[in-house]
């Protein structure tokens, strides 16, 4: 934890004024990151480490000092401020006058460097409230968070500390790990950032375009953190799948985006309509079966499918070109008949039946367009017994044509199953048992459980459940197990 | 993306001294582990090792196990897709076991050919 959250819990356990904690707050999940990189852009001389130390410092400075003098008109400009006084001082102590002399000329206030004050009233106006939920500086920080040369998880972690702006102790809660565990992969991040000058010569976020499908990834995992069903509190959860939304939005509004955006954009919202459907009254799992259709939220699914047909393109001919040309398509028959014409028989529906894959066209179909297809079949389904598990399972056999992914096979087989093929349901089941990876994995023990209790084989499913309730230490896993168990019966 | 494997040592004396069910534990956090991987579109497949094994070389010597210092045995290799090698290697020291220094791994690229 570092010294702002000691110092913001300490005066939030003390009473003190409450307006003050709630504006800094405010000001620390909507500025840290920007303070940062600004200070460090500023004054590239300084380091990460000590322009991070710098704006924490002053974040907590802000608290005592607004609960004394009221807080100011601008209380972003007011940070700032004092941030760069601050940076001015610690670079004249360290004897580097002329980096500041450098800088000050160099900066859009033009103000002498020997006067502070001048430079600060010049910033006070540079710097005000942004009414955009997501800002371009953020934008900016979100493509340079994208660097190649870092892993998935770390560039979730700096995405989420320094343009979502959370905490140590939050990001380390809402991945489920430890704060030493983040620490160790932000020690490493920083060395990264600092070396290549990550948030310093990155140019805005149009030049960084190409870095899209990191960017994508990166919005996708953060929602699927926020998206586990078990870890700790709810509200965090959905806050980290708000999180990924606006990002994601904010690439859609500002001409970022592309295709597979609105389709991460559509996959993000069909799931989000499903968030609280998936527990019941006492909070325990249930089953999709189980799970009350009616607390789907209609108006998300709606704006779901409005992304997901613009992530399809109309006018680019897929998926319309496989509608037009319905002999081409793949082999699930069944699949096709009906409702051609409206969006649903038109639009992903042709999806399922077989996307031409050599065409120009197919260039952007991504694996969201697939999932937020797979998605998609789930909210239109307007009971359990009406789910098109054949067409789902197409669906997920084209998610596989990427790459071999044992979760998705395992899906997959699931989708095989309930759409009347179990023979093969089960020998990919039992395939993927044989891999290490699986073998221990809780998700397969429990499907394979209850699979084959639903075939009428009570014995092998309680040895499955028996085997799953040992690999989950999650106890709402544990009791949807024991649940299941139990309807077993001697 | 390019194509990498992870080597993983081990101190197989440490290894062999668990018990099944600590051994299936920590499959378990691996399997986690991938699944992150797999969700980020980085995994590829892993297989564990067994510590014994054969040797052959010149002459056809056929010698047993272990081949290296036992510290730093072989005890199994994951294929991953990433990036580059710098990301790569990213990715490994996101291991739990790398993480809590009960691992190393070897991060090398695998030499593609053709064009693709």
């Amino acid at each position: 934890m570092n010294k702002t959250d000691h110092m913001i819990e300490a005066s939030v356990g003390s009473g003190t004024n409450r307006t003050v904690e709630l504006t800094v707050e405010r000001l620390y999940r909507t500025h840290y990151g920007k303070m940062v990189a600004n200070i460090l852009n500023r004054y590239p001389d300084l380091g990460l480490e000590t322009a991070e130390d710098l704006v924490q410092d002053v974040f907590a400075v802000s608290l005592t000092e607004w609960a004394r003098g009221g807080i100011p008109n601008n209380p972003p400009g007011w940070i700032y401020v004092v941030i760069r006084n601050r940076a001015i001082n610690r670079l004249k102590a360290d004897k580097k006058m002329w980096v500041v002399a450098d800088a000050g000329q160099a900066g859009p206030g033009g103000a002498a460097a020997g006067s502070p004050m001048g430079e600060a009233t010049s910033s006070m106006e540079e710097v005000t409230l942004q009414e955009q939920v997501v800002d371009d500086e953020q934008l900016r920080l979100l493509f340079a968070c994208a660097h190649p040369d870092l892993s998935p998880k770390v560039q979730v972690v700096i995405t989420l500390k320094y343009v979502n702006n959370l905490k140590v102790e939050a990001i380390a809660r809402a991945l489920g790990m430890t704060v030493d565990g983040i620490d160790k992969l932000l020690v490493r991040a920083r060395k990264k950032i600092r070396e290549e000058k990550i948030f310093l010569v990155e140019p805005n976020a149009a030049g960084l375009v190409h870095r899209l499908p990191i960017v994508h990834k990166i919005i996708y995992l953060i929602y699927n953190e926020g998206y586990k069903p078990a870890l700790g509190e709810a509200v965090l959860h959905e806050e980290l799948c708000g999180e990924a939304l606006l990002l994601n939005k904010a690439l859609l509004d500002n001409g970022l985006g592309d295709r597979a955006t609105a389709a991460l954009h559509a996959l993000m919202l069909f799931n989000a309509a499903r968030f609280g459907a998936r527990f019941g009254p006492a909070g325990e799992l249930l089953d999709l079966e189980d799970q009350n259709r009616e607390l789907w939220s209609k108006p998300l699914i709606m704006m779901g499918c409005d992304f997901l047909r613009r992530a399809g393109g109309m006018d680019v001919g897929w998926p319309v070109a496989s509608l037009r040309r319905p002999q081409e398509g793949m082999t699930g028959s069944g699949i096709v008949a009906g409702n051609v014409g409206s969006f649903k028989g038109g639009g992903v529906r042709g999806l399922g039946r077989g996307v031409p894959r050599d065409a120009a066209v197919t260039d952007d179909v991504t694996t969201y367009h697939y999932e937020a297809a797979i998605a998609w079949v789930h909210c239109t389904a307007k009971s359990w017994p009406m789910i098109e598990w054949r067409l789902i399972s197409k669906l997920y056999e084209r998610l596989l044509e990427w790459g071999p992914n044992p979760f998705v096979q395992l899906s997959y087989a699931i989708a095989l199953f309930y759409a009347g093929e179990r023979t093969t349901a089960f020998s990919i089941l039992h395939r993927l048992l044989q891999t290490p990876v699986m073998n221990q994995y809780y998700l397969l023990n429990a499907t394979l459980g209850k699979l084959y209790l639903l075939e009428g084989y009570p014995d092998q499913s309680r040895e499955f459940f028996t085997r799953a309730l040992g690999q989950t230490t999650l106890v709402s896993e544990q009791e949807f197990i024991r649940r299941k168990m139990e309807s077993i019966g001697d | 993306m390019e194509k990498f494997l992870l080597l993983i040592r081990e101190d197989a004396e440490q290894r062999g001294k668990l018990t099944q069910e600590e051994f299936d534990q920590c499959i378990q956090i691996m399997s986690g582990w991938v699944e992150s991987l797999a969700q980020a579109g980085n995994f590829i497949s892993c297989e564990p090792l067994q510590h014994r094994g054969r040797m052959v070389g010149k002459d056809n010597i056929v010698s047993d196990g272990p081949f290296i210092e036992a510290k730093e045995a072989i005890s199994g290799y994951f294929l991953i897709h990433a990036e580059n090698l710098e990301q790569a290697a990213s990715i490994a020291q996101t291991c739990p076991f790398v993480l809590a220094g009960r691992m190393s791994m070897e991060v090398r690229p695998v030499i593609i050919f053709g064009n693709e």
